[in-house]
């Protein structure tokens, strides 16, 4: 597996934290939903280009 | 590097000659230090501690690095290169090295005072302090922790030998417990040089007298770093293990060899060295992908365990100097990061040479000298700054890990302060104010509903069975990201919502058997934004309740996209194929389809015929969007095979279409044989960006860009082929002057003119709508209490889909592409995403 935080490959019996890494990884993570830097980039215009 | 392996004015001191500092007068006092001599040696038995620290295995130990502290002074003053230390069968140990050999002639002022000829080689063993007693400075810096010297090592073994080879001879003295058997003789010739010493530990004296393997070959390995360019072999009799030790690099394969297994920020380590105020400091630091600081500091060769000012110097410098970098190069976002940050994965070796080093702390392991931290701290300063401006690729780096290292450290701080609430949670009240409770507390039967959007969170209220399903609307929130980017994010507060109201826990502390329902149901539009946030919910579940998505516990909802009302009859439709299929049957019924050889096509003919026509219906809509016009694309037909082409390759500024890749081989082997070698080939997806073909200069490269959608289309032509129409009866044709449309459909008295066979399709499902209330919702909130209950919240009539490992997997994973640098892979999400859209809206 590759850890989505730090990018790692790692085996997956290896960690306490999956699908991270370390237990780290996944707070640093957390950190990201928490602080609202986890985001799908929309359209350059906005939204209405979707439309 | 000079500077490092000689220090200044060493190279003409001897070992202890003698010099005018003893008041020289002696004789009479003759008895008097012989007796002080001897209480020396009694002294240093009796308190042994007092001397190398304890007893115990530590000071054991201590007797050979006192021994090999010569040597590599002697080394270091540029006189020894090769040190060779030996653990016998017996437990006795030999220290040789290829120096100058300590001197043997009689020595002045100490035969002065004894009253009888001493040889200074006799002072160096029997004398305590004898060194610093009777010359000061003979090496500007020496090593040992006690400074007590080779006497302290005789005085405290059972018995002892002396063999120094000089001046073409060898001289020998043998003691026993510290007393001389004899005087210091010849035994010989040779033409080497140096002092071997051999001694073997009191069992009186200490504890066990056994050496431990590791812990020798360790310090010795640690002695031949720190002193770059000295042999240190190291043999073990005992076990007849033998290794040897040199490192021209010093320092800087200490740390090589410190993260020889973790994974390095940067390839080089980063070294510097000098001099400032007498003091020589050289230092050498990695990162490594590590969480944990190593760091290994010495002053003239001693670790200094404790730290001191020279630690204090070099952190204080290095959390300053990336710091300023930080800023300087706009790297720091939200946090900053602190020294710690800084420190997490650094390796660092620093080795300092002070010449009168003032120790402290309980072990006196830490140096005090107040100078030093300025000295390094400028040191560290000028030199990192210099680093990280001459490589900023690695500067980066170390500074991002800095940065990581901080957001870890506010994660936790945040993680925690979720915890708190949550504990607050427990003693009531504490679950988040949008969330609307089951009544039930039977987690089995439990199901928590997330809906996307404030009014659909109402209707899915009014809805609910109140007994065991529970509400919790959410909302995206669009942030301006940076580089002008806007972004969708779940809020803060949704976050924290979803973690309550679940009540699993996150992080290391979640238990997935505390969950407070049984099925987490992510319920969200069929539109764009309802698919960004069914993206991040799962990448969420994924990444932060693994165990919730991997009990089973995460499911998606299946609400309608269609209400449809025929006469009093209300139902639902899930998809726009499905509808679209409905109307097309409900059309067919009792019409004709009249072309312009006026036969007539009804019944199931015209079915599979408009069966064929849908079949191509997305596939055509897909060719004009890369910008093809069917109309263009027919001219380019085979006349062979009626097949339009799949393949356009692209050759410099030639250009070639090709229906079937049996063409594009026979091509490909014809322009390989006329530009005599195999051509570099490039396969697309999509039409190349920019411009005109030929622009992109480069005239051998071969761009393939394959038109999928066209096997499609060719298929159906061919199906269309049975029924005598061929690709220009889907292409509207100008029929200036002709009052009579192309085809006809005729139902009961009415006639639709249609201009080609592609308006067949929509026209056949006008006439199935007539009829038929067609609502199409354009998102959960437009569905009433009721009509959300019958499709999408009661278990007897709704569908749920079970959220899989894979499923959530897959959301990780396009949401990290989407999280990339890679600008490819976003641009080519959002087009794609932008087709579903148009699809949807057709």
């Amino acid at each position: 597996m590759s850890c989505p935080t730090c990018g790692k490959a790692f085996a997956a019996a290896a960690s306490r934290a999956l699908p991270f890494c370390s237990d780290r990884c996944r707070l640093i993570d957390l950190k990201r939903w928490l602080g609202e830097e986890h985001g799908l980039p929309l359209a350059g215009g906005g939204e209405d280009e979707w439309a | 590097m000079n500077d490092e392996t000689r220090r200044p004015g060493d190279a003409d001191d001897e070992i202890p000659s003698g010099g005018g500092q003893l008041n020289p007068s002696g004789n009479s006092e003759y008895g008097s230090e012989d007796l002080q001599h001897l209480s020396d040696l009694e002294h240093v038995r009796k308190r042994p501690a007092m001397y190398i620290g304890d007893v115990t295995p530590r000071g054991l130990h201590h007797l050979i690095y006192e021994v090999v502290d010569n040597s590599i002074d002697e080394a270091m003053a540029g006189f020894a290169s090769r040190i060779e230390v030996t653990i016998h069968t017996d437990g006795s140990v030999t220290v040789e090295d290829d120096g100058r050999g300590i001197p043997v002639e009689p020595h002045e002022d100490l035969s002065a005072e004894m009253g009888r000829e001493i040889s200074t080689l006799e002072g160096v063993m029997t004398v305590l302090k004898f060194g610093g007693k009777f010359k000061k400075g003979a090496y500007q810096t020496s090593g040992g922790l006690h400074g007590v010297g080779v006497t302290v090592v005789n005085f405290l073994s059972q018995w002892c030998e002396v063999q120094v080879c000089r001046d073409g001879h060898i001289y020998q003295q043998e003691y026993e417990r510290g007393v001389p058997l004899g005087p210091v003789r010849k035994v010989g010739t040779t033409k080497k040089t140096g002092t071997r010493t051999t001694f073997k530990p009191d069992s009186t004296i200490f504890q066990t007298t056994k050496f431990d393997f590791d812990t020798i070959y360790k310090r010795l390995q640690e002695l031949a770093f720190l002193n770059k360019g000295v042999t240190i072999r190291f043999h073990d009799e005992r076990v007849d293990e033998a290794d040897e030790f040199c490192y021209e690099r010093g320092i800087i394969e200490f740390v090589e060899y410190l993260n020889r297994a973790s994974d390095t920020l940067h390839k080089e380590v980063i070294y510097f060295a000098g001099s400032d105020q007498g003091v020589d400091y050289e230092i050498a630091m990695q990162y490594s992908a590590d969480y944990t600081e190593n760091l290994h500091s010495y002053v003239n060769n001693i670790a200094t365990i404790e730290g001191g000012t020279h630690v204090s110097g070099f952190r204080s410098a290095l959390t300053r100097t990336l710091n300023t970098y930080g800023k300087k190069e706009n790297i720091f976002k939200d946090v900053i990061p602190t020294g710690d940050d800084f420190r997490e994965g650094l390796t660092v070796v620093i080795s300092v040479r002070v010449p009168e080093p003032q120790f402290g702390g309980q072990t006196k392991t830490r140096l005090g000298n107040g100078e030093i931290e300025g000295i390094i701290s400028s040191a560290v300063s000028e030199n990192l700054s210099r680093y990280l401006e001459e490589n900023p690729k690695s500067a980066k780096m170390i500074v991002r890990k800095g940065v990581l290292a901080a957001e870890a450290r506010e994660a936790a701080r945040k993680a925690k302060d979720l915890l708190r609430k949550r504990k607050g949670a427990m003693a009531g009240g504490g679950l988040p104010g949008k969330l609307r409770d089951c009544i039930s507390r039977e987690m089995e039967r439990c199901e928590l509903y997330l809906v996307e959007g404030d009014s659909a969170g109402g209707s899915a209220e009014g809805g609910r069975l109140r007994e065991f399903q529970a509400i919790l609307p959410l909302r995206g929130k669009i942030i301006n990201a940076y580089k002008s980017r806007e972004d969708k994010v779940l809020a803060n507060e949704e976050v924290q919502s979803m973690i309550q109201a679940i009540g699993s826990g996150i992080g290391a502390e979640q238990d997935v058997n505390k969950r407070r329902y049984n099925r987490i149901i992510i319920m969200t539009d069929a539109d764009v934004d309802g698919s960004h946030i069914r993206t991040l919910l799962l990448c969420f579940f994924y990444r932060q309740m693994y165990q919730l998505v991997a009990g089973g516990h995460v499911y998606l909802a299946q609400p309608p996209l269609y209400r449809v009302r025929d006469k009093k009859k209300t139902y639902y439709v899930q998809s726009e194929e499905e509808m679209k299929q409905q109307l097309l049957e409900r059309g067919l019924s009792d019409v004709v389809f009249i072309p312009e050889d006026h036969r007539e096509i009804r019944g199931d003919e015209l079915a599979r015929l408009c069966r064929v026509l849908a079949s191509m219906e997305e596939a055509l809509v897909a060719l004009e969007r890369r910008g093809i016009q069917l109309k263009t694309h027919a001219d380019r037909m085979d006349p062979e095979t009626g097949k339009l082409p799949v393949f356009h390759v692209v050759m410099g500024r030639e250009e070639q279409w090709f229906s079937s890749r049996k063409d594009l081989d026979a091509f490909m082997e014809k322009a390989e044989v006329s530009a005599g070698h195999e051509l570099p080939v490039e396969t697309h997806e999509t039409e190349k960006q920019n411009g005109e073909p030929g622009e992109t200069a480069d005239q051998t490269t071969v761009h393939i860009i394959e038109l999928h959608e066209v096997r499609t289309i060719n298929s159906g032509l061919k199906d269309l082929k049975e029924f005598g129409f061929d690709v220009r009866s889907l292409i509207p044709i100008e029929r200036t002057g002709i009052e009579t449309p192309r085809y006809l459909l005729r139902r009961g008295e009415n006639e639709i003119g249609i201009s080609d066979l592609r308006g067949l399709l929509v026209a056949v499902r006008d006439l199935g709508q007539r009829g038929l209330q067609v609502v199409r919702f354009k998102g959960l909130g437009e569905m009433n209490a009721e009509e959300l209950r019958e499709t999408t919240l009661d278990p007897e009539q709704r569908t749920l889909v079970q959220v899989s490992m894979a499923d959530a997997g897959a959301a990780d994973e396009m949401f990290r592409v989407l999280m990339g640098d890679k600008v490819e892979p976003r641009r080519e999400f959002i087009e794609k995403h932008a087709l579903e859209v148009q699809n949807l809206d057709v």
